[in-house]
């Protein structure tokens, strides 16, 4: 279809049909600023930071969710405009914690850099109370309601991005909060725990258990658990893995995990209860050995146990060629079809 | 059988009904009715059949809309028309039973009105009465006629007729005829019908809908329900035409769940059409075919919105959807859509069943057609009405209402439910349409209209529709949910007497905000309210904010006692009252005494502004607070030797001109509990100012008067009568450091018609202080007194009691009338004429008087002080000869050029609001030379207000709180009033007319002791609500 060309403060703009203004905008290096947008879900249209001007369009519609047409023409910032985004900002300040020192996205908060950005240092309103429910439940984030900002992403990406929707909106008004079905622990809701949620919320309002330390550097690896190949960043800070994180640039899972491949991808990399040599059971007794003895045992046993007496138990962690491999060793070498692999259960 | 057949058979049932032999008793039954008793009014109908073995048909009817006179039921007797009798009881049912079904012959002291144009035995016309008469009934037209659950009474009443002709059209022109009508959407949009049908219909999509928005949530809203419940067929009816018009096959009524009579009518017309082939698959043969759906919403109002309405349908939670896409584009199931009202569509199968045309004629250019309104609040006859638009909201408040009652005063209309803004009086002769409205800063809605008055405060009324909104916003977008959050807590905080400068900016700024930027319809027009009461009435935010104080004496936060919230020198009343109670008549007394020197003259005159709010008077009659006041005095005065002694002198020196109730009271707190030495200057031979000569002595005898001057005198205070004074900078110049001018207003206002200045007219203040000090007056026997106000009456009966015929000539009619109402009543008695709705326009002096020419006047418009405005009948021009002209037309301070301080309009002394300082430092004013004339208490209060500050001018510490009475000791209380019945305030005892009207003896009695507690003990102890 043909491009749409529109006017953005006072600059033309061709798109394609479809653009929301806020893209548009981003193609020529226009700024408007969002809080429930995020580029990996639908737009939702609720924090209303983003509303700009459209000439022929009652009120303030917003840049997020409006898509272009023909001959608009958008101003994304004037007094007014300004003055009604501050005002949305103060109201959302007046509805949250301002301990942010003690909060967990301390300079990591896109409430706190938006006040930066429209310069609101304080939102001199009667602060609203809330009570707002701490869940507890789950072993591996924190979800503190009184942090939240209702801006939805943490609803859309579990039913968008895991299609699982464990977690809507209750209640109305200034009430409303996010949590699971018929309200109640998140733990005992159908909420996998992948943390994909944690990931995508702008403030502090959900938050991991463990305080993950400063990392020195990243590393780029690929999850070491089922055989999708979701990569990971691990990060690494004294040469010690401390966190692990999606891989945005990764095409398997674009930055997404699980909850295996975020919380349980690393830890026992220095555990010390990990084997890191070969132990054989000799008279009852695992004792230390080396490999070579270790696999000359493996190779002499095979030997002795052919066909039916023969099976193979392969796991999702390894590559699609180590469970080929695997499986023509027993069929063809060992003349078993006893192979399975762990995916199947 | 063919639809048109049904029809025929339809209509001739109909006709054997109304002509067979039978008795017909028809009951409203919808759940307006069912809630006032129509379910026992029903049985005892029944019994009473049964016992005088009548066979009648009872048919349940739905609501004919006038809720103030339910339960309703209809009688018709054959031969005999139809008569409505309202607030039925079984009681009731009975002794017309006997009379009227029995004896045949209508009770017309229950009824209301007979159906039909012509008057029955006595009975007025039912749709000739105020309420009826200005309503145009399209929608309503068959709500309260037929029985709702009866296809055959809707097909009597030429239903379904404009289904059968759209089906003969081709839905284009169907689509056309709408827009031709006019007909715009009356959920409140506003947006043309005919429009929103056509982008529907416009849109491709494999499956179209037609939804009817039935989710009808503003509080005191119940347009739909009534119609849904008293005649669903004509809503479905306009379903069906507009599935046709826009091709859709699937139909869906979205209704909240809290209507389950609407809910099961609507099933039972569903069925009734489908088994007559009027829903389903080729609807009579037509081709088209169609289905309903009742979807039962959960009673959240924002999903009275479209969009979010259509994600309740989908089963998602109801949240709006931003638009782009319309519903009409993408709606219900991503399919086209078009969502309707349940009025809008009534209307359509009107509009079908007649023509565009037909419909057009109603209404104003813009706005066509009828409205219905949901009227509530404080009115005499609360209601659903149907009227053309462009009616005055006057005309609606006070035609069909029939006013405010106890003859309140109007204050606002809060017009389009919680979402929409409340008007003031000046908006009484503006026509209602869409357009009218939103300029004024409110909405159209759906159709609540409520009515407010003097006791309603304009602050809480935004806070309660606040509760509302922000307890229902869904929560989706940030102005919305977190604005009317603040607002409320802005608004919660100001009620509570904490408020602060600046809350009233910040209330606009986030209302503006929230208006600009919320989602939805819910949150764009949450602010209104609050937008606009701060709009229209400002002053009462300043006044809860600046001075804490809440005139409605309704935000609990500020007021401890009605009573004392509303009394201007903010005397105890309450505690006075139950001191009373307890016999303590010298308690009583010292409690009045802490907050003003002048007893006597409020116990007899005072206005008691104090029984206006008093919540006594909601049950049955208020407290008699000014009574009580008096009876204090009378037998609590000897209280006043325990009052103590003036304070130690500071050797600070103040003069107060003019020794009026300002001035009397601010020198007796300069002087007894400031120190200051006060000299008082009077012109006039004698003290107490208007008091002396503005109130007649059988009102304020002169030994009261005396009693309170002597309180003040007592304090320290010097007086100078005949006293001629300068400017006030040669008073500060005579060694005074402090100047309190209380001159009061003095001169009268000439009429201002040719002839006013002959020989024989005067104005009534000149009248009234000649008579009071003394001085000869030539009255002659004939006297008109021109005026409606206290004034007035005092003029009149003052010239009664000199012996002369008085006729009192006011412009307007007799309840509007300033003058109070014991006053006038007082008048009446003695003899004075009232000749209402005429205007004097000229004056002779002829050989045998004066030739008065008047005009009559009749009754207009609405205007801004929200009475109707007075208009003269063009030819009534009459004459009559008087022997003297009294005005009493008002009056305004006369101040001395010489006096040397800022004079603004209207001759009064400009003066800082919260300190009385004039334009020269240490000179005050106070009183009626600065408000123009008004009440002795309000000079009172002025006069303490002048007295704090002159005194913290002097360098004191602007305290004069006195401590007079012991502390109350409420363990020993009596028990709290419990009547269950009415108990009124004993009558006061009056001096016979023929022993008053020749004298200036007082009139009023005072009450007895044992009739002063009686009647404290009707009082409701407010203060000490938990």
């Amino acid at each position: 279809m043909a491009d749409v060309t529109l006017i953005i403060d006072g600059r033309e703009v061709q798109v394609e049909p479809g653009t929301t203004i806020l893209k548009a905008a981003g193609q020529v290096g226009v700024r408007i600023p969002t809080l429930c947008y995020h580029p990996d879900l639908e737009p939702y249209g609720g924090c209303r930071l983003c509303i700009v001007k459209v000439e022929g369009m009652r009120g303030m519609p917003p840049a997020c969710i409006t898509q272009v047409a023909e001959g608009m023409q958008v101003t994304t910032e004037d007094e007014e405009i300004l003055e009604t985004r501050r005002m949305v900002l103060r109201l959302l300040l007046a509805d949250h914690p301002s301990d942010c020192l003690s909060c967990r996205a301390n300079l990591d908060c896109e409430l706190q850099k938006l006040a930066h950005e429209l310069g609101v240092r304080e939102h001199g309103m009667i602060p609203i109370e809330r009570e707002g429910t701490v869940d507890e439940s789950n072993p591996v984030f924190v979800r503190d309601m009184n942090r939240c900002v209702l801006c939805a992403r943490c609803v859309k990406t579990c039913s968008e991005i895991l299609g699982l929707h464990a977690i809507d909106f209750i209640g109305r008004g200034h009430r409303t909060e996010v949590g699971p079905f018929l309200g109640g622990e998140i733990a005992k809701s159908i909420c996998e725990s992948c943390g994909e949620c944690v990931v995508h919320c702008p403030t502090g309002a959900l938050y991991y258990r463990d305080v993950p330390p400063q990392v020195e550097r990243e590393v780029k690896v690929i999850c070491p658990y089922c055989g999708t190949g979701c990569g990971i960043l691990l990060g690494v800070r004294k040469d010690k893995i401390v966190s692990a994180r999606g891989d945005r640039q990764n095409p398997v899972n674009r930055g997404n995990l699980c909850v295996k491949g975020r919380f349980g991808s690393y830890q026992y990399v220095n555990d010390e209860k990990r084997l890191t040599r070969p132990l054989i059971r000799k008279e009852g007794e695992l004792i230390e050995s080396t490999w070579d003895e270790a696999l000359g045992l493996v190779a002499r046993k095979f030997g002795q146990y052919q066909g039916d007496a023969f099976a193979a138990f392969s796991s999702a962690k390894v590559a699609n060629e180590d469970n080929y491999l695997l499986q023509k060793l027993t069929r063809v070498v060992q003349r078993s079809n006893n192979i399975d692999h762990c995916a199947r259960l | 059988m063919r639809l048109e057949q049904r029809i025929e058979h339809a209509k001739d049932k109909w006709k054997r009904l109304q002509e067979g032999e039978r008795p017909l008793i028809f009951v409203g039954s919808a759940t307006c009715g069912l809630a006032s008793g129509a379910g026992e009014v029903t049985e005892a109908i029944h019994a009473e059949l049964k016992r005088l073995r009548v066979k009648a048909e009872v048919i349940p009817v739905g609501c004919i809309g006038m809720c103030f006179a339910e339960p309703l039921v209809d009688v018709k007797l054959p031969g005999q028309p139809q008569i409505c009798y309202s607030q039925m009881t079984p009681r009731k049912v009975k002794k017309i039973a006997k009379a009227h079904l029995k004896a045949k012959r209508p009770l017309a002291r229950y009824a209301m009105g007979v159906h039909g144009g012509v008057a029955f035995g006595g009975i007025p016309p039912l749709f000739e009465l105020p309420v009826l008469k200005p309503q145009v009934r399209i929608v309503l037209r068959n709500c309260g006629i037929i029985n709702p659950v009866s296809l055959d009474h809707y097909l009597a009443h030429d239903g379904y007729q404009g289904l059968m002709r759209a089906l003969s059209m081709k839905p284009e022109d169907v689509i056309e005829e709408v827009i031709r009508s006019g007909l715009r959407g009356r959920g409140g949009g506003g947006f043309p019908t005919g429009q929103k049908w056509k982008f529907c219909r416009a849109s491709s999509g494999d499956d179209k809908y037609l939804i009817c928005n039935a989710d009808e949530g503003d509080p005191g809203a119940f347009m739909d329900r009534s119609v849904l419940e008293g005649d669903p067929h004509t809503v479905l009816e306009g379903m069906c035409i507009a599935a046709y018009a826009i091709g859709a096959n699937h139909g869906y009524i979205y209704i909240r769940a809290e209507y389950p009579l609407a809910i099961s009518r609507l099933r039972n017309a569903l069925a009734q059409m489908e088994e007559s082939g009027l829903l389903g698959d080729d609807i009579l043969g037509s081709g088209f075919s169609f289905d309903i759906q009742i979807k039962e919403g959960a009673g959240a109002f924002v999903c009275g919105e479209e969009t979010a309405l259509i994600a309740s349908i989908e089963g998602e939670r109801g949240m709006p959807k931003p638009r782009p896409p319309f519903p009409a584009v993408k709606g219900l199931f991503q399919q086209p859509s078009n969502i309707n009202n349940v009025e809008t569509l009534a209307n359509v199968s009107n509009i079908l069943r007649r023509d565009a045309d037909w419909f057009a004629g109603f209404g104003t250019e813009k706005s066509k057609g009828t409205k219905t309104f949901a009227l509530a609040g404080k009115i005499n006859r609360p209601g659903l009405i149907e009227v053309p638009m462009g009616i005055s909201l006057g005309e609606v408040v006070y035609g069909i209402g029939g006013g405010i009652p106890k003859n309140g005063k109007f204050k606002a209309a809060q017009t389009g439910g919680p979402s929409g803004g409340c008007l003031p009086a000046k908006f009484l002769d503006t026509p209602i349409d869409y357009e009218n409205l939103a300029r004024a800063g409110s909405i159209m809605g759906s159709g609540g209209l409520v009515v407010t008055d003097d006791a309603t405060c304009m602050v809480d009324i935004a806070r309660y529709f606040l509760t509302f909104t922000q307890s229902e916003s869904c929560g989706k977008c940030t102005p919305c949910r977190l604005g009317t959050k603040e607002m409320l807590s802005i608004l919660e905080r100001i009620c509570a007497g904490d408020g602060r400068s600046g809350d009233i900016e910040l209330l606009e700024i986030i209302g503006k905000a929230v208006q600009r930027a919320s989602l939805c319809g819910l949150g764009q027009t949450a602010p209104n309210p609050v937008l606009t009461t701060i709009r229209y009435f400002r002053e009462e935010y300043e006044e809860h904010i600046h001075k804490k104080h809440c005139r409605a004496a309704v935000c609990k936060g500020l007021v401890e006692a009605p009573c004392q919230h509303t009394c201007p020198a903010g005397v105890e009343a309450h505690k006075y009252v139950r001191a009373i109670g307890r016999g303590k008549f010298d308690e009583a007394y010292l409690i009045v005494r802490e907050r003003m020197p002048l007893p006597s003259v409020c116990g007899l005159v005072c206005f008691h502004p104090c029984e206006t709010r008093c919540r006594r008077g909601s049950l049955d009659e208020p407290i008699a607070v000014r009574a009580l006041k008096g009876a204090a005095v009378r037998y609590g005065a000897r209280a006043e030797a325990k009052t103590g002694k003036p304070a130690k002198p500071t050797g600070k020196k103040v003069a107060v001109v003019g020794s009026g109730p300002a001035g009397l009271t601010a020198a007796y707190y300069l002087s007894k509990l400031c120190g200051h030495r006060v000299t008082v200057f009077e012109s006039l031979p004698a003290l107490g100012g208007m008091l002396r000569v503005g109130i007649p002595r059988y009102r304020l005898p002169e030994k009261d008067l005396e009693h309170d001057i002597k309180i003040v005198r007592k304090a320290g205070v010097v007086f100078k009568t005949r006293a001629k004074i300068g400017s006030a900078a040669a008073l500060k110049r005579k060694g005074f450091n402090a100047v309190f001018l209380s001159l009061g207003a003095h001169t009268g206002f000439n009429l201002g018609v040719p002839g006013d200045g002959s020989k024989g007219v005067m104005d009534c203040v000149e009248f009234l202080r000649n008579v009071s000090s003394g001085q000869p007056v030539k009255l002659g026997k004939r006297v008109a007194v021109v005026g409606g106000g206290n004034s007035a009456v005092d003029t009149a009966r003052t010239s009664r009691r000199l012996g002369a015929e008085v006729t009192i000539l006011y412009r307007r009619s007799r309840e509007e009338m300033p003058a109070d109402e014991q006053e006038i009543l007082d008048a009446l008695e003695e003899g004075v004429n009232l000749e209402i709705l005429t205007l004097p326009i000229k004056i002779r002096s002829g050989k045998k008087g004066l030739k008065v020419t008047c005009r009559r006047m009749q009754l207009g418009d609405m205007d801004a002080s929200g009475r109707r405005r007075p208009v003269p009948i063009e030819g009534s021009e009459y004459t009559r000869e008087f022997d003297s002209v009294l005005a009493a037309i008002g009056q305004q301070p006369e101040i001395p050029g010489r006096l040397g301080v800022d004079v603004g309009r209207r001759q009064r002394i400009g003066v800082d609001e919260l300190t009385l300082q004039t334009s020269v430092p240490g000179v005050f004013a106070g009183g009626d030379v600065v408000t123009g004339p008004a009440s002795v208490v309000g000079a009172i209060a002025h006069g303490r207000l002048a007295a704090e500050a002159i005194d913290r001018y002097l360098g004191g510490s602007g305290v004069i709180e006195e401590k007079l009475a012991p502390e109350e000791d409420l363990s020993k209380l009596p028990p709290l009033s419990s009547e269950t019945r009415a108990r009124l305030r004993p009558e006061m005892p009056h001096r016979a007319v023929k022993a008053r009207v020749k004298n200036f003896q007082q009139v009023e009695l005072g009450y007895s002791r044992e009739a002063a507690v009686l009647e404290a003990g009707r009082c409701l102890r407010c203060d000490l609500e938990e």
